[in-house]
């Protein structure tokens, strides 16, 4: 039996994971729950926005926090088709990282353009 | 004393004669204070012969008794009827093959158990007349917790990846692994690492966290799954850097 | 005497319906589905807000339309779940020994449940004033 590679995306679920626990709650609550019932005023207007995004420190931020989700789920989503009985793992793994991988390049390209 | 009435519904297979199990309920006359297990005794000492089980100390120290009771894994002898309604079920493991009645089928566990060379491979063997290798408590306490399982098989029981992959190596046999690798008169952990840390090894585990949830012993399995994960994840990836053990 | 071990068959795809504790298990696993989803929305969002002030106020629209708004809510139950299995198992995956004690899984996970706060108000404060 050799070494799995499995060891690579489970240090990045892990660590995603870890990273979500922290920080999801309260951004799901500022960019879907605090909008529509109109708390914080016109802190998510263009023009806030657009500038608190545009600082440096806070897009790699941004960058490793969506990153981490990205491969966190990724990497659950593979476990959760095993288990709800879908055996094609090495495929289901080529479509679960491959959207992950997309998603980060996808970050990446959309805070360069910021 | 008060005596109390049971009902046990007892899962019957006898390969002789059964094509498949049957459950056959048995009308107990119990002590309050009796464990399922007495009940089972009871059964096979007045009542029916026939009725095969595992069971040695009656003190959840030999790990013989476990079964499925009310479709939960426990051991008979911890299993006290004052827990229980006046019907209980009682099956064999789940996840195991019955070889007879409330008997599994255990040989995948030994060969599995076996596979992770479960005893301490010492940096260098010294005769006796050199003394003990000798280890402080801290060092003992490292390893303490993994060192109680007693082979009872509940935890492979109540894990589904096991259910679902048969190959997978299973909780007690990793954890047994971790205790190893944990000692400090221990050098094997490479030596087990093919295994341990292969696709069917701590890779195949989920952690579902049930095989700790139903361990007699506080052994927790999962946590020592967890754990060898985060150590065997850092050594696959510093094995690609310049030194790195492959 | 030949032996016959009986096997019993186990369903691939509704196992976890037999317990509880697998329940609970898959509903911490499905909260993958809704991360996934999530991470999609701020992406769009990102590029909207790249494109422009129209482009990001139709995207504010579309997270709080009533859909946008189901949707939200339901991240943000999964995301709790997500949180609060996640650190009941930490003292399982990081034991701490201190000399000849572990240090108590309670204190481990009062501590992760302190630093969620102290991080959730950071962010608010941040945001809000942002």
């Amino acid at each position: 039996m050799a070494r799995s590679a499995k060891a690579v995306p489970w240090f990045l679920f892990a660590a995603g994971g870890t990273v979500i626990a922290f920080i999801l709650p309260v951004m799901i609550f500022i960019t879907g729950i605090a909008p529509a019932i109109g708390l914080f005023g016109d802190a998510l207007s263009y023009e806030t926005m657009h500038a608190f995004v545009g600082n440096w420190l806070i897009k790699l931020i941004l960058l490793g926090i969506i990153v981490l989700a990205a491969w966190h789920a990724a990497h659950r989503l593979r476990v959760c088709a095993h288990d709800f009985g879908i055996r094609a793992d090495g495929a289901v793994s080529i479509v679960v990282y491959g959207l992950a991988a997309i998603a980060s390049a996808a970050t990446v390209v959309a805070l360069l353009m910021i | 004393m008060s005596e109390r009435q049971i009902e046990l519904e007892v899962l019957r297979y006898r390969p002789e004669m059964d094509d498949k199990p049957f459950f056959q309920t048995y009308s107990v006359p119990c002590q309050e204070e009796w464990v399922v297990l007495d009940a089972l005794n009871y059964v096979k000492d007045e009542m029916d012969r026939t009725l095969s089980y595992r069971w040695s100390c009656h003190m959840f120290v030999c790990g013989s008794c476990g079964m499925a009771i009310n479709g939960e894994p426990k051991l008979a002898c911890k299993a006290f009827l004052r827990d229980y309604q006046t019907k209980i079920r009682i099956e064999p493991l789940s996840n195991f093959p019955i070889e007879r009645d409330l008997v599994i089928v255990q040989d995948d566990f030994i060969e599995k158990l076996e596979s992770v060379k479960p005893y301490i491979i010492p940096k260098q063997e010294k005769p006796i007349d050199q003394g003990e290798y000798l280890q402080t408590p801290a060092q003992l306490k490292a390893y303490k917790q993994y060192s109680m399982c007693i082979n009872c098989l509940l935890c492979y029981s109540a894990c589904p990846q096991y259910a679902l992959e048969e190959k997978f190596i299973g909780p007690a046999a990793l954890a047994l692994a971790h205790r190893y690798n944990m000692d400090s008169r221990d050098v094997g952990r490479s030596a087990r690492e093919h295994v341990v840390a292969s696709h069917d090894g701590i890779w195949a585990c989920s952690f579902v966290g049930a095989c700790s949830q139903v361990c007699p012993k506080d052994v927790d399995p999962a946590g020592a799954i967890q754990q060898v994960k985060f150590t065997s994840a850092v050594d696959y990836l510093t094995s690609f850097l310049p030194g790195g053990k492959r | 005497m030949s032996r016959k071990p009986y096997h019993r068959e186990v369903s691939k795809t509704t196992w976890f319906l037999k317990q509880s504790r697998y329940q609970h298990y898959m509903l911490h696993e499905i909260s993958s589905v809704f991360v996934a989803i999530y991470v999609g929305v701020l992406i769009v969002g990102l590029f909207r807000l790249a494109q422009g002030p129209e482009a990001w106020s139709g995207w504010l629209a579309a997270v709080t339309s009533p859909i946008g708004v189901i949707f939200h809510i339901l991240v943000f139950i999964f995301s709790i779940i997500h949180t609060t299995s996640w650190f009941k198992a930490v003292p399982q995956a990081m034991r701490i020994q201190r000399g000849e004690e572990i240090v108590p899984g309670n204190l481990i996970i009062g501590a992760h449940y302190g630093v969620w706060a102290v991080v959730s108000v950071v962010v608010l404060l941040v945001a809000g004033v942002a």
